[in-house]
């Protein structure tokens, strides 16, 4: 397995060295490393083996531990719950990705352009992405609110009847993606904005002057040199999304009947309001394995449409 | 392109002046209810002219939080933290995307790994970890889990992997070691992104909430988001002060925001794509 | 000096300054200091609104007990127990801290908590209504002492009764009167309802047994809601969405909505408690309170906060001490009363008749009418999700998703597993 960048062009380091040499490009590599690596091992991966080996006990945090072996994962895996849980996680990951992905880039690319005021609506369209959750609920409530909000007021103009959406098990998810596609429209923008600052214009000035339509510089400049912006942001979208948990918690908490409980809920309830820290950390590291084995298959498919280096 | 068709530049304007009135909203409102006294502050349809609107809540937030030990806090840790992330991410991130060495896909795997597990189940075990190191109740704890991050590395070695190759070919031409690289090619190429990083390395520390509640004790090491959950009763909460206190704690972050950009934009072309 | 090196120079010395910082405050235990005691006291029910009531109490204990220095840590109820459950696991216990009586089961049978009994000595427990005392008392010790309480009444507002010509809610009145004036007093197109009564675990518990049922057997070990008595309290609570209440999508999740409904002169009657009090205090029409009517029983919620020690503390006798002037000293009494920070548990009338000095409500005294017979809470050691799962249920059949009876059977069959 092999996460690295397209394998290096010309190094001028890898040409076979002396010892020396060797010994001296290690440094190198560990002073470049080491200020990151040393506090991850200590504050990251050491807690993480700390869950791993609560996973395997019963434990309410305010008694001694017992040991149960595997007892804990056998629980989580026949738990009707626990696949709920992950296929409301998904239904999450499949609206809110493409919604969030597509309006980013959207507007990173009308605000890349020069326009009077760009900067005060970049401003604006960051402004959700610094607002906390609880404001944002609120919000979303009122907008949302099955009787007296703007959205159902809307639609009662255009004829259509407003579904219940928080209250409604079928339209709670939908809400909750739509809130949070809205809210981390502005996360996408400013990532993909970083990553079309970085393509030197004159690729652009080069395609213009062959006689390339707007169309053709998107989809042969403009998409291939931001792939690994793409990447990023598909990639750590996956990642949170599949420990979405604030909007949740804060929205409808886990509710109306269960139709919106996803893993991280779960895992929340299980440590501090259930007493089961084994069993929460069981369904951490079963959702890990699922958010890698996911990862992995992407950093697989990159290799085909991840454009590196010039 | 645009400026030909005077038409579809206007609809332009009225497509990103209508989303970011639809932006702008949730902030709008959040300002209006914090001067809105009283109960009625949530009330449905919203009156956004309340009458008798007052800094109230403002003064009540100065009054049952420290509410300036608190801001002065999250913003020292904020910065610290900021600062001490973009230094060891922007450097792993250089190794990660120019300096090969075996096991180097293995060990970015673990570093991606790191982000996949919830913070929840993590919580518990760090705690106990730092009372082994006698760390509880300090600033230290608080910004310790911050100082690597992650999501730097990776964002930061995507950023590098768009730095050009023939530019440090060219400098190691001319002799150049991979510090002299790193420090006089690759970071000024990749500004924006380490703006963009240090927002949001910012913001995670700024809105850092379940560690920072279970770790720290002392009032007087307390952070803005602490503070604010304060605010919150068991039975009932007082929305007016909780909205004033949720506009105070955007401030900061909007102002780091509007300085950070001026680099984005400043590192290139000022024209942008046409 | 190039923009790096300036750079990591300023991260070197930002490291420096937090090591630096973190060496100034290392973690103060409660350690002697010049003979004096530091004592923790970590509790939710002080922040926001009462921590300068608290402050009062503290300065007067300190000042009995010069040779103690009660160090007070808040935290928001909602997150308390995350806190207190990771200190705990963490060997870092505060010495004294907060329980309410739902939680008190699971802590006293964890063995968290101290037996206050065994550090009492000849200063035994003395002071408190009984009834509170009780509550606190786990396998026949006394493993927390009751600091507060506050019940549940039912509001109403006067001005709506006046208008829809309905007689004012008495002591005698039962579920039935209840009905009867809430259908005539909601007018869906002014938008007024009627009754607001939150379908949910403890509002259940407590018509259950106005209805004359019980939540659990007798030995604890079975659920008992689930019978005819069960059907009835569940529908009562469930029948009256969208007929004389709100239904869920018309709340539509709005934060305090009940609250506001009230406020704004739309609620003819609402199930809450006196917390609520002091919020209600310049609303521009006339409202009182009356116990809850019941069923073929009167009862009333009770919650209780206590406070407890750490079985782990170094410092019990002092521990103890503190519990003891936190929830029956007369300063902590009349503290509270005049604050409206809930009421104490003492059996000194003279101290709670401060109470009804305060003019509004007027029948103030319903408080303590409620107090005759009192319905707490069911507890277990899974509490939360006992909760959780009744209310879940229930709600599933306010909104129209189950029928009663299927979400009793289910309900019934979860508690019995959490049980089990």
């Amino acid at each position: 397995m092999t996460l690295t960048a397209a394998p290096p062009r010309t190094t001028p380091t890898s040409a076979p060295r002396p010892p020396r040499r060797r010994l001296r490009y290690a440094g190198t590599v560990a002073v470049f490393l080491l200020p990151s690596l040393i506090p991850l091992v200590l504050f990251t991966l050491v807690p993480m083996a700390g869950s791993l080996w609560v996973s395997l006990h019963e434990w309410n945090l305010i008694e001694p531990m017992r040991w149960v072996g595997l007892d804990n994962y056998g629980e989580v895996l026949a738990d009707p719950k626990t696949r709920a849980a992950f296929l409301h996680t998904l239904t999450f990951i499949a609206g809110y990705l493409p919604l969030v992905y597509a309006g980013g880039l959207g507007l990173a690319m009308l605000l890349n352009r020069a326009m009077g005021g760009r900067n005060i609506f970049r401003a604006i369209y960051f402004l959700p992405v610094i607002t906390s959750w609880v404001v944002v609920a609120l919000m979303w409530k009122w907008l949302l609110n099955p009787a007296s909000g703007i959205v159902n007021w809307a639609l009662g103009l255009l004829g259509v009847e407003g579904p219940g959406w928080w209250t409604d098990p079928t339209w709670a998810m939908p809400s909750i993606i739509l809130a949070s596609a809205w809210k981390d429209l502005g996360f996408v923008m400013i990532i993909l904005l970083a990553g079309l600052q970085a393509i030197p214009n004159e690729y652009h000035e080069a395609a213009r002057v062959d006689g390339a339509s707007a169309w053709q510089r998107f989809r042969r400049i403009t998409l291939p040199l931001l792939s690994p912006s793409t990447f990023f942001v598909v990639v750590i979208s996956l990642i949170n999304g599949f420990q979405v948990f604030d909007q949740v918690h804060v929205m409808t908490g886990g509710g109306p009947g269960g139709a919106t409980e996803v893993v991280v809920e779960q895992v929340y309830r299980l440590t501090f309001q259930y007493g089961r820290a084994g069993a929460a950390s069981a369904l951490s590291w079963l959702l890990f394995a699922v958010v890698l084995l996911v990862t992995l298959i992407q950093v697989r498919v990159q290799r085909r449409w991840v454009n590196y280096g010039y | 392109m645009a400026s030909a068709f005077p038409v579809s530049k206007a609809l332009k304007y009225l497509l990103v002046v209508g989303g970011a009135l639809v932006m702008l909203f949730p902030f709008a409102w959040a300002v209006i209810t914090s001067i809105t006294p009283g109960g009625s502050v949530l009330a449905s349809p919203p009156d956004f002219t309340p009458e008798g609107a007052n800094l109230g809540a403002y003064g009540k937030l100065l009054e049952v939080t420290p509410f300036w030990r608190i801001l002065l806090n999250s913003a020292w840790i904020g910065a610290a933290s900021t600062i001490l992330q973009l230094v060891t991410s922007a450097m792993a991130a250089y190794a990660f995307a120019r300096l090969p060495f075996p096991g180097r896909g293995a060990l970015f795997a673990v570093y991606l790994a790191t982000l996949m597990v919830p913070l929840q189940v993590l919580i518990v075990p760090l705690f106990i970890e730092m009372r082994t190191f006698n760390l509880i109740d300090t600033y230290f704890a608080v910004l310790a889990p911050t100082i690597a991050s992650a999501f730097g590395v990776f964002l930061l070695r995507q950023a590098i992997a768009q730095v050009p190759k023939e530019f440090d070919e060219a400098a190691v031409l001319d002799g150049a070691g991979h510090f002299r690289i790193f420090a006089l090619i690759v970071v000024p190429l990749i500004r924006p992104a380490l703006a963009t990083f240090a927002i949001f390395g910012f913001m995670a520390s700024w809105n850092s909430y379940l560690w920072p509640l279970v770790i720290i004790k002392s009032p007087e090491f307390m952070t803005l988001p602490l503070g604010l959950a304060e605010l919150h009763g068991r039975f009932t909460t007082e929305w007016n002060v909780v909205m004033a206190g949720s506009v105070v704690s955007v401030v900061p972050i909007l102002i780091l925001y509007l300085f950070a950009q001026k680099h984005v934009i400043a590192s290139v072309a000022q024209s942008g794509l046409k | 000096m190039t923009k790096s090196t300036r750079l990591a120079a300023a991260a070197l010395a930002t490291a420096v300054l937090a090591t630096a910082c973190s060496q100034g405050s290392a973690t103060r235990d409660t350690s002697a200091d010049g003979g004096k005691v530091t004592l923790r006291y970590f509790t939710f029910s002080a922040a926001p609104d009462h921590v300068k009531d608290l402050d009062t109490i503290v300065a007067a204990f300190e000042k009995e007990n010069p040779k103690v220095d009660v160090v007070v840590e808040t935290a928001p109820y909602d997150q308390y127990f995350t806190k207190l459950q990771t200190s705990i696991a963490g060997g870092t216990a505060p010495d004294t801290f907060e329980l309410n009586y739902e939680n008190f089961v699971t802590y006293a049978s964890a063995g968290s908590l101290l037996d206050l009994g065994s550090v009492a000595g000849d200063s035994a427990p003395a002071g408190y209504a009984k009834e509170s005392l009780e509550a606190f008392k786990h396998e026949g010790k006394q493993y927390a002492l009751p600091a507060s309480f506050s019940t549940v009444v039912l509001f109403y507002n006067k001005e709506l009764f006046k208008k829809a010509g309905v007689a004012e809610p008495t002591t005698s009145w039962t579920w039935k009167d209840e009905q009867a004036a809430a259908e005539k007093l909601t007018d869906k197109k002014a938008g007024v309802f009627g009754d607001f009564q939150p379908v949910q675990f403890f509002e259940f518990y407590k018509t259950l047994k106005q209805a004359g049922g019980e939540f659990l057997s007798a030995d604890g070990k079975k659920a008992t809601f689930n019978s005819p008595e069960g059907v009835k309290a569940a529908t009562w609570l469930v029948s009256k969405v969208g007929k004389t209440m709100p239904t869920e999508a018309e709340i539509g999740g709005t934060a305090d909505y009940d609250t506001n409904l009230f406020k704004s002169g739309k609620l003819a009657m609402w199930h809450n408690g006196i917390w609520q009090f002091s919020g209600l205090k310049d609303v521009p029409f006339e409202w009182d309170v009356v116990v809850e009517p019941g069923d073929t029983a009167k009862a009333s919620a009770v919650f209780h906060n206590s406070v407890a020690a750490s079985k782990t503390t170094k410092h019990a006798k002092e521990a103890y001490a503190w519990a003891r002037f936190l929830s029956s000293s007369s300063v902590a009494a009349t503290t509270r009363i005049e604050s409206s920070w809930e009421l104490p548990p003492v059996s000194n009338q003279s101290v709670l008749a401060g109470y009804l000095k305060d003019p509004k409500p007027a029948n103030r005294q319903a408080v303590f009418d409620s107090l005759k017979s009192i319905a707490l809470p069911p507890v277990i050691k899974r509490q939360q999700e006992m909760q959780d799962a009744v209310t879940q249920e229930l709600s599933n059949a306010a909104a129209g998703r189950t029928s009663v009876e299927e979400a009793l059977t289910a309900a019934a069959a979860k508690v019995d597993e959490l049980l089990g």
